[in-house]
């Protein structure tokens, strides 16, 4: 009986080494030679991908481990534009593997250089994405989401001024963390069904507009009592506790508004779901 | 026994977790950043997952002596390397190219030159061109004028050494230890290039017999199956799967009907069900758990409900012979959902004796399909009539008093008491 546990066993093992035979590992970097502005893309269709700033003297660098039945690794650096495409797309063959999910679990980790200025644009299939934009200079984002679970962060203050940030979301559960130290002047949010948690915390340093285009489900807005917040609100279905706030015509306002020295301007559009307010302590 | 066991156990774990300790603690950065320790952690992971192609040097085979690669024919076409932004296409060019002829590698490269072995330019060298280097690491401390591809090997940028253009490798890693790189760094630490393909052995046919006793196992694999799950069903859900197994009895045609319309309406439910979660906002939350559910609710439908006809069928045969006078041990439901899978188990056991005889074969196995369909549709539609087994309205169980005439108690056994033959008489009439 034992002989034939062990047996069992060992074929259960030596499946699973098979399987895991087809995950390639891939690194593509380029060395900083002195870049002012990078222009990046980034389109990963699957898995798990961490992004974050790495050294100094790589412009960029993308680890991952793929499916290579499936997917084809992108690294393409167009020095004419300073523009540099990474990622994972799919390849349209392998047809469909019933294994395990571990076993193909893919995984990518992302680094832009501290030092350029960096124009991001992230789309994002099914992935589970934790995304630290915090210590880079970023000066435009753009992060398109599917189906995906993601957490974008600023857990340091942004070193360029942004420009904008635009998020857009299918089906997903988004949160972004931090947004007060991502210096954006304009931040845009487009979801279609989901979550979407807006943590506006950081340090702020000027004022920013931001639009939330929500058509079905949960907007959580985690607000800072240090700047004046003033929410317009334009929904159908949907519920929204003030907590707090003024109402002044269509908008709400944080108590002390007209005298605070920077302004957070949020409008909120949402069809069906709830908008729920938080305090930061 | 068992503490020298464990204690070697414990060592074993010791033993398989102190070198990835180890190996952390070189992982410090001078930079001291958070993120890029983790970037760092990722590669070791990466490492442990691909088999430790860190310690490929080690693995890999010795390298064969330097040497140029001969051109190759005019026949075959050059590998240009000018372009290594699609590194997946260059690996299924070079693996076409670096095929062995005669027992060697020729190949041409466009506007550059080939290497066997290990390879190096000098710190006071300029190699104008691009460079291929098969089975050797390349060692850089002079200049390079153009692209570095290398196949099972490194490439090692020593301070000063110059590459232009982009480094690809097939199979190795790239070590920059002080060196420039003009261009993109592209790694596949596990390549196939040089592995000649085996020709894929044409399988030789199976052979009839063969054919056959592939057939009946997994007939019998199926039925066991089935047998087992019955098994299970009738100890833990007994009265259920015999108010089933009555409705598809007594109300044959009418579970049939709602069998049949069950499975047309399968998706639309489906879909309103998703609908339906989706528009009230909190049962999004929900989805996952009702597709898993709802998938699960069909499938024990329909094995429950093919059980239950089987139970059905062993049911009515037994009947029928302890009316006739046989001597059966234990008319029960297990007996019956053996002898109802038995029988719908030799339509599939004619397909895997006959299955290979042309056109009867074919019929044999679209006869087999058919009637496994509309048994398993009555199934599911008896299934859904008795609500799972919950309501008796169809299963024929609502008799009313004057039904029970003596001829009816006296055919059905009643508490496993056997029906005895009548004397005198030859056969009972339907309904046994």
């Amino acid at each position: 009986m034992r002989r034939a546990m062990l047996s069992i066993l060992a074929l259960l093992l030596g499946a699973s080494g098979a399987a895991a035979q087809t995950m390639r590992p891939f690194s593509t970097y380029r060395q900083w030679h002195g870049e002012t502005r990078l222009d990046a893309r980034l389109d990963y269709a699957a898995g798990a991908l961490r992004l974050a700033a790495g050294r100094p003297a790589e412009l960029y660098r993308m680890d991952v481990l793929y499916d290579g039945d499936r997917y084809l690794p992108v690294s393409e650096f167009d020095a004419a534009r300073g523009g540099v495409g990474l990622g994972l797309r799919a390849s349209g063959q392998g047809g469909l593997r019933v294994v395990s999910r571990k076993e193909l679990r893919q995984t990518a980790s992302v680094t832009f250089s501290p030092r350029s200025d960096l124009a991001l644009a992230v789309t994002l299939g099914a992935v589970d994405g934790d995304l630290e934009l915090g210590g880079l200079r970023l000066t435009d984002l753009k992060l398109e989401a599917g189906a995906s679970r993601a957490t974008v962060r600023f857990s340091q203050p942004n070193a360029a001024r942004c420009r904008a940030a635009t998020l857009t979301s299918g089906a997903a559960e988004l949160s972004v963390l931090g947004l007060g130290n991502s210096r954006c002047d304009r931040i845009t949010f487009e979801g279609g069904v989901g979550r979407v948690t807006l943590d506006f915390g950081g340090a702020w340093t000027s004022s920013s507009r931001v639009a939330v285009r929500m058509a079905l489900g949960e907007v959580a807005l985690r607000l800072p009592r240090t700047v004046g917040v003033r929410i317009t609100l334009d929904k159908f279905l949907a519920s929204f506790e003030p907590q707090g706030m003024v109402r002044r015509g269509t908008s709400y306002l944080s108590p002390g508004y007209d005298q605070a020295a920077r302004h957070l301007d949020i409008d909120v559009t949402t069809a069906v779901g709830g908008v729920t307010v938080d305090w930061l302590e | 026994m068992r503490a020298p066991s464990r204690v070697l156990a414990v060592a074993a774990l010791f033993g398989l977790l102190a070198p990835r300790v180890a190996s952390a603690g070189t992982l410090s950065d001078p930079t001291g950043s958070h993120a890029v320790e983790l970037v760092h952690g990722f590669w070791s992971v990466v490492a442990d997952v691909a088999g430790q192609p860190g310690d490929a040097d080690d693995q890999q085979a010795p390298h064969p002596p330097p040497q140029a690669i001969p051109p190759g024919s005019k026949n075959e076409p050059p590998v240009a390397l000018d372009e290594l932004s699609k590194p997946t296409a260059i690996e299924t060019r070079l693996r076409e190219a670096l095929r062995r002829h005669d027992g060697g590698i020729r190949v041409t490269v466009t506007n550059g030159a080939a290497r066997m072995g290990d390879f190096s330019i000098g710190s006071n060298e300029t190699v104008p061109g691009h460079l291929l280097v098969v089975q050797g690491t390349a060692d850089i401390y002079g200049k390079l004028l153009g692209n570095l591809v290398t196949v099972e090997g490194d490439v090692v940028i020593h301070p000063g050494g110059v590459v232009s253009g982009d480094i690809l490798t097939l199979g190795g890693e790239v070590r920059d230890e002080g060196g420039e790189i003009g261009g993109e760094v592209r790694t596949f630490r596990t390549s196939n290039v040089l592995e000649t393909p085996l020709p894929a052995a044409a399988a030789p046919p199976p052979s009839a017999i063969e054919t056959v006793f592939r057939r009946m196992a997994g007939v019998l694999g199926v039925f066991l199956t089935l047998g087992a799950l019955g098994f299970g069903l009738v100890m833990f859900g007994r009265s259920n799967l015999e108010v089933v197994s009555d409705t598809v009895s007594h109300s044959f045609g009418r579970a049939f009907a709602t069998g049949l319309l069950g499975q047309l309406l399968l998706l639309p439910t489906f879909g309103m069900l998703v609908v339906g979660l989706i528009l009230s906002v909190v049962g999004i939350v929900l989805l996952p758990f009702a597709v898993v559910v709802y998938a699960l609710l069909v499938i024990v439908g329909a094995v429950g409900g093919y059980l239950a006809v089987a139970h059905a069928m062993g049911e009515t045969y037994t009947r029928r012979r302890l009316a006739l006078g046989a001597m059966i041990g234990s008319p029960n439901s297990y007996r019956y959902l053996l002898v109802g899978l038995g029988a719908l188990a030799a339509f599939w056991a004619a397909w895997s004796i006959f299955g290979w005889v042309p056109v009867a074969g074919d019929l044999i196995r679209g006869a087999a399909i058919l009637v496994t369909w509309l048994l398993a549709t009555a199934g599911f539609g008896a299934a859904l009539l008795s609500r799972a087994g919950v309501r008796e309205n169809f299963a024929g169980r609502l008799l009313p008093p004057e039904a029970l005439t003596d001829e009816y108690l006296w055919a059905t056994p009643q508490f496993g008491v056997t029906a005895a033959k009548r004397p005198g008489s030859r056969t009972p009439t339907r309904g046994l």
